[in-house]
């Protein structure tokens, strides 16, 4: 349904997006992860036909976002990862134009959202607060029932129950079959709700992942202490892979996945151990490794 | 291509900006026509300076808030997130921008015609000694005529560079330095009408002189054939800026 492919902006000093490539299919949730400034935004901003590529082509349902924006807008719901709401209107009138400007009257449904998202919309929007804009813009992105979903990070504004509240919101929304692209920065959101992730940074598409495959943890690390030099010096012979290896303390970490589990164990028998510790690589460590710069980490490299 | 909700909304927020112009033009012609001290004046003041220098800064900040401010702040996402086309966001802007332009000289020709049946003036009066006659009702309507043609004209100005640019802060720049050039050099050719010789020229800077309330007053028809310029200039400025809005990025 949504296609970006080899999409390029080059904004100068290194900033922009690059060559980035990928595609949500029918009825599927991708979550797009990336530090500050990564390009997310921009991803987005090009979707909805605001910016056009340098180089490449963004399509939705077939069609070049650059081409034809209104008339993928019809079954496009977008969530701005900035409340900027018109003037002098109050949150009652918003719905009401944004009703009109797409020619839907669903009154049943609006009342439903601002029932769940727990929203008075009599104020004037001026005077409403950050979560209470969010909510809004919330009703009005999914009050036409849109096929299409993009949420540049819908919760950010929303206090905790409210952002849980959104989670089992675009939960039931999947199940409706809704094709979904959710930028954000909290893990446990993405790991709740997205079939895919794709990781962005520095403005090229670092990796996808299969969320099903973080679930079960990416990867196991073994931390193994040894008693003496000997069996440290020994044990580094091994066909493993290695992420630290400590002469001082004796300690060697290796990352194992499930399917060589029992070379390992066939492997670590022969040896005088002191202590073992083992633990899985959640998403969130996953990706601080990609927030922050390191070039290795558990098992995964990246050039 | 004319968006009625959004010309729903561009009416609601520009409402008090409108209304303000509006009602201080008005108000300031029934004084000038009514007060026996500055009927005199009704010509080289009021339809001299005022009907292009309120209608000016009613344009000036209107025509901003029509597009640059809306991306800048980035309310425009909302607009366009909905099946709403680039050109038809323009043309109603460009609709609402004209049309608000056409109901203020509506209302204060309106109140014009009405204190002039009430209280008549020769065109004596106001020292066009060599006329016979009272102004008439046509007169004041064919002045109108002029001057909104031309306050058109400056508005389709700054409508294209509310098109062209993103940041209100240009947008209102260059508009500002436009509107202020061509409401002081009309100020300061007045002047030179009034005999100051060297100021005459100043009449070619800007777009005010193609606004002849003395053609009018003598009956001629240089005014008619003057109105063709503003009109040449609204069509093409409001052609650029709905061109360059279309084709531009936009950072919402
Ligand atoms: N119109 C523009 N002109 C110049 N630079 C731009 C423009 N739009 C985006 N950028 C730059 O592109 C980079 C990517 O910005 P983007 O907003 O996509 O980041 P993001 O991934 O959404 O970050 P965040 O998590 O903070 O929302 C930034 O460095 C930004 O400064
Ligand atoms: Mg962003």
């Amino acid at each position: 349904m949504i296609k970006v492919n080899e999409l390029t902006h080059d904004y100068g000093h290194g900033r922009g997006v690059f060559d980035v490539s990928f595609e949500v299919g029918k009825g599927e949730t991708l979550g797009f992860l990336g530090p500050n400034g990564a390009g997310k935004s921009t991803t987005m901003r090009h979707l909805m036909g605001f910016s056009k590529p340098q180089k490449g082509e963004v399509s939705i349902g077939g069609l070049d976002c650059t081409a034809k924006p209104s008339e993928i807008m019809k079954n496009v719901g977008y969530l701005p990862g900035e409340v900027a709401l018109p003037e002098g209107l109050s949150g009652r009138q918003f719905i009401k134009m944004m009703q009109d400007m797409r020619g839907v009257r669903n009154d049943e449904r609006v009342r439903e959202l601002l029932e769940r998202f727990k929203l008075d919309p009599s104020g004037s929007v001026k005077r409403m607060s950050i979560g209470e804009k969010r909510k809004l813009a919330v009703v009005t992105a999914f009050m036409s029932d849109p096929e299409i979903l993009l949420l540049d990070e819908p919760t950010s504004g929303l206090d905790p129950v409210m952002q849980e509240e959104f989670i089992s919101f675009i939960r039931e929304e999947k199940v409706k079959g809704r094709t979904i692209l959710l930028s954000s920065h909290i893990f446990s959101e993405v790991e709740a709700l997205c079939d895919r992730i794709a990781i962005i940074k520095d403005g090229r598409l670092v990796s996808t992942v299969d969320a099903a495959e973080i679930r079960h943890g990416l990867h196991n690390i073994m931390t193994i202490e040894f008693e003496n030099a000997g069996d440290f010096t020994e044990f580094g012979r091994q066909e493993l892979d290695f992420a630290l290896r400590d002469r001082s303390s004796l300690k060697c970490s290796v990352v194992v996945d499930d399917e060589d589990i029992n070379r390992f164990i066939r492997a670590i028998r022969r040896f005088r151990i002191k202590s073992f510790a083992e633990h899985s690589v959640t998403l969130e460590e996953y990706f601080m490794h990609f927030y922050k710069n390191d070039k290795h980490f558990g098992g995964v490299s990246y050039a | 291509m004319l968006s009625l909700p959004l010309l729903k909304q561009s009416i609601r927020s520009n409402a008090v900006m409108w209304g303000s112009m509006t009602g201080v033009m008005t108000l300031l012609c029934v004084q000038f026509s009514m007060l026996d001290m500055t009927r005199s004046l009704l010509f080289t003041i009021f339809y001299g300076m005022m009907t292009t220098i309120l209608p000016g800064i009613y344009v000036l900040v209107t025509a901003n808030k029509l597009l640059a401010s809306q991306v800048d702040r980035g309310s425009m996402a909302y607009v366009l997130a909905t099946p709403t086309k680039r050109s038809t966001v323009t043309f109603t802007q460009a609709f609402y921008l004209v049309n608000s332009l056409i109901a203020m000289f509506g209302v204060q020709t309106l109140a014009h015609l009405a204190t002039n049946a009430a209280k008549p003036i020769a065109l004596g009066e106001m020292g066009y000694t060599m006329l016979a006659g009272d102004l008439t009702s046509k007169m004041i309507a064919q002045v109108n005529l002029s001057a909104l043609m031309v306050c058109i004209a400056l508005s389709a100005v700054c409508f294209m560079f509310s098109g062209i640019f993103s940041s209100s802060k240009y947008s209102i720049g260059l508009s500002g330095t436009f509107i202020g050039v061509s409401i002081l050099a009309n100020m300061l050719a007045m002047f030179g009408n009034l005999g100051v010789d060297g100021l005459k020229n100043f009449k070619y800077l800007t777009i005010c002189s193609f606004y002849d309330y003395q053609s009018v007053l003598f009956s001629g028809n240089e005014w008619i054939t003057k109105l063709i310029f503003p009109a040449a200039i609204a069509v093409a400025a409001f052609t650029v800026g709905e061109l360059c809005f279309s084709k531009k990025d936009l950072p919402l």
